[in-house]
């Protein structure tokens, strides 16, 4: 392996645990904040979306070996992973305020 | 990077499950012998091999026991690092909560509690107050136990599996769970690289060459167990999901977590703080009847399996009754909840709404705490399944690369070789030398326990060394004779240890099968004796010699069967 696809594949793995952690976290904080809007027990929300979450970043995972392209990728995991974050805290404010 | 989706799941497969695979050997091997935990507990405790027996009396026989209870030594030392200030005295830390659990293959009891602190905390967002405490106690006599008998099933070979007794910074619970999301990867990537997986199912050759059987074997255990093996590595994420792999209700949602606390509290009567006023213990036995009443009248009748109590001395107390669940798959549960002070009936938990009900019996699936000994004997098939699926892709990981290392001169192979040799042989080894130094160290022995850990690890490092030492001929393609060293080795160690527990105790199988039955010993002396025999015979079978022409021709063919890489 020279250092060109080295570096290809430290890529991919980054992204797949990190990227894909960060993706899977944000979206339980959108989950959970967006059922309780929906007037769902959080108890309730909390274990539901620790069932889905771990089957969204499976597929995150594998996606980012199988995808073509990196730099959607890194998109799709931080962009995704940022946004969703932003939504769900303001949820959580607005439910608390 | 890849060409096609195959090429890329390929890379997973091998990669990720090569590096990660050394873990889930681990995972699956100690989490099929968790299935016995309580049984090699006995095993290993020879004091306590009577039978289990249901909750004892709280009035009469732990209420007293409580008084004995004092903070855990480790926990104190870890808390006062985090509070302002010297902690008093621990004699004089009051406790502020307790519970009692026990299950139907329990004889011993394991109770617990929280002592209070004075002292504020460093960081202002730090509400965890208070020290732990746990003792194990003899329901029948009402005394404790000697604390320094480590519980080899419950207290070492079961975290083993879920956090490696790896517990700075809780990396050991990190790496597994990588792992477990690594053996999920490793199952979808695998059904995709295999196309012909429903030919795969009944393919078994043996005769055939050893990359080829050991393929066929792969396949079989994988696809065989595939639901298992994908159930056990899912729910190991979500059962640790809210307070470790994925903590956002901790973190993040903190806020909103407190919020819904309070308004829970609020809701079901159970006080979250202290009311500051003191208030006596109403009969703890009257409330358990009238749970056992509550149960009963609901067509559930059952022995309770989780006792706790809150705000201990406070107004504001209650007491806290869980049904055991040895009856069903999800875990304890129909709880009741009492005013300490009175002994009324606060709160009767609502049955469990749908996805409560798919977490319960989902996480109660992976815990088995139900009474079913068939099906505890199927857990530990399927893990050892996941245990061969895994062993026989290091086999394949390095039949596959060891002549064309051996061309090129590179370790590649050799090293992968003898991390496996560790790793299979070296890990029951391990587990089988811990069991044997449990009964040549005499019980009375300060530190016993900590010996025997000593002697876990030093047993699975001398593995590791003759592994690396013996590994030469893999750089030639040759095998490592190893992989027979430490199967005789295990061999004799298995027997032996069968031997030490009828010399040190008398309990020989004719007693614990036939005269005084007693299963949990004699089960564990059987497995002994059959992981010796499989030991016996693959030592037998690794010293035919392989021919080398018959290796290289089955390499060529093997390049036309796997293209991925």
């Amino acid at each position: 392996m020279n250092s060109q696809a080295a570096l290809q594949t430290t890529n991919r793995i980054f992204a797949a645990i990190l990227g894909g952690y960060a993706f899977t976290w944000g979206f339980s904080v959108l989950g959970i904040t967006s059922l309780v809007a929906l007037g769902i027990d959080f108890h309730e929300a909390e274990t539901g979306l620790s069932l889905i979450a771990f089957l969204v970043f499976l597929g995150l995972f594998l996606w980012t070996f199988a995808a073509k392209s990196m730099i959607r990728v890194w998109l799709v995991l931080a962009g995704g992973s940022a946004v969703m974050m932003l939504i769900g805290t303001f949820l959580q404010n607005s439910l608390l305020s | 990077m890849f060409n096609s989706l195959r090429m890329s799941m390929g890379w997973v497969h091998t990669w990720m499950g090569l590096v990660l695979g050394f873990v889930l050997m681990i995972c699956f091997f100690f989490g099929a012998l968790s299935v016995f935990d309580r049984e090699i507990d006995r095993w290993a405790i020879p004091d306590t091999r009577f039978e289990p027996q249901p909750m004892p009396s709280f009035d009469k026989v732990l209420k007293p026991i409580y008084q004995q209870l004092r903070p855990d030594p480790v926990d104190l030392a870890a808390t006062e690092r985090r509070v302002i200030g010297s902690l008093p005295d621990p004699e004089t830390l009051k406790l502020e909560s307790l519970f009692a659990y026990t299950t139907h293959r329990d004889p011993v009891l394991l109770i617990g509690g929280e002592f209070a602190i004075p002292n504020q905390p460093i960081d202002p967002a730090d509400d965890h107050q208070h020290v732990h405490g746990r003792a194990t106690v003899n329901p029948a006599t009402g005394e404790l136990l000697n604390d320094d008998a480590l519980k080899i099933g419950s207290d070492w070979f079961y975290p083993m599996h879920f956090s490696l007794n790896f517990n700075w910074m809780m990396v050991g619970y990190w790496i597994v769970g990588l792992a477990a999301l690594v053996m999920l990867a490793g199952l979808v990537s695998g059904v995709i690289i295999h196309r012909k997986i429903f030919r795969e199912f009944f393919t078994f050759r043996p005769w055939k060459n050893l990359f080829r059987s050991s393929l066929d074997l792969h396949n079989m255990t994988g696809v065989v167990a595939l639901p298992f093996h994908f159930f056990f590595a899912f729910t190991a994420l979500v059962i640790f999901a809210s307070n470790i792999y994925l903590p956002v209700t901790h973190t993040t949602l903190k806020p909103l977590h407190e919020h819904h606390e309070k308004l829970e509290a609020a809701r079901t009567g159970l006080p979250h703080e202290p009311a500051g006023v003191a208030a006596p213990l109403a009969s703890v036995d009257a409330m358990v009847a009238e749970a056992k009443r509550r149960w009963s009248e609901r067509d559930m009748a059952g022995e309770v399996g989780f006792l706790s109590m809150n705000h201990l001395g406070d107004e504001n107390g209650y007491v806290s009754i869980y049904r055991a669940g040895s009856d069903r798959v999800a875990l304890v549960g129909e709880g009741i909840h009492f005013k300490a002070s009175t002994g009324e009936v606060i709160r009767e938990e609502p049955p469990r709404s749908v996805v409560s009900s798919i977490d319960e019996f989902l996480t109660g699936l992976h815990l088995q705490h139900f009474e079913h000994w068939m099906l505890r004997w199927f857990y530990v098939f399927g893990g050892l399944l996941g245990a061969i699926c895994i062993a026989t892709g290091f086999v394949l990981f390095v039949e596959k690369r060891k002549a064309g290392h051996a061309k090129t001169g590179s370790q590649g192979s050799r090293i992968v070789d003898a991390l496996a040799v560790t790793t299979v042989t070296g890990m029951v080894l391990a587990a089988v030398g811990m069991l044997v130094a449990n009964r040549l160290l005499p019980a009375d022995l300060l530190g016993k326990g900590h010996w025997e850990q000593t002697a876990f690890w030093s047993v699975w490092g001398l593995a590791f060394l003759h592994a690396v030492w013996r590994s030469s001929p893999v750089a030639k393609a040759r095998h490592n004779p190893a992989w027979r060293e430490q199967s005789l080795v295990l061999g004799l160690m298995s027997l032996c240890a069968v031997g030490l527990n009828w010399l040190t105790t008398g309990d020989h199988l004719i007693k614990t099968v036939f005269t005084d039955t007693y299963w949990a010993v004699a089960g564990v002396d059987l497995s002994l004796i059959v992981t010796a025999l499989i030991a016996f015979f693959a030592a037998a079978k690794l010293r035919a010699p392989v021919s080398e022409q018959k290796t290289d021709n089955a390499l060529s063919r093997n390049k036309q069967v796997n293209a991925y890489d």
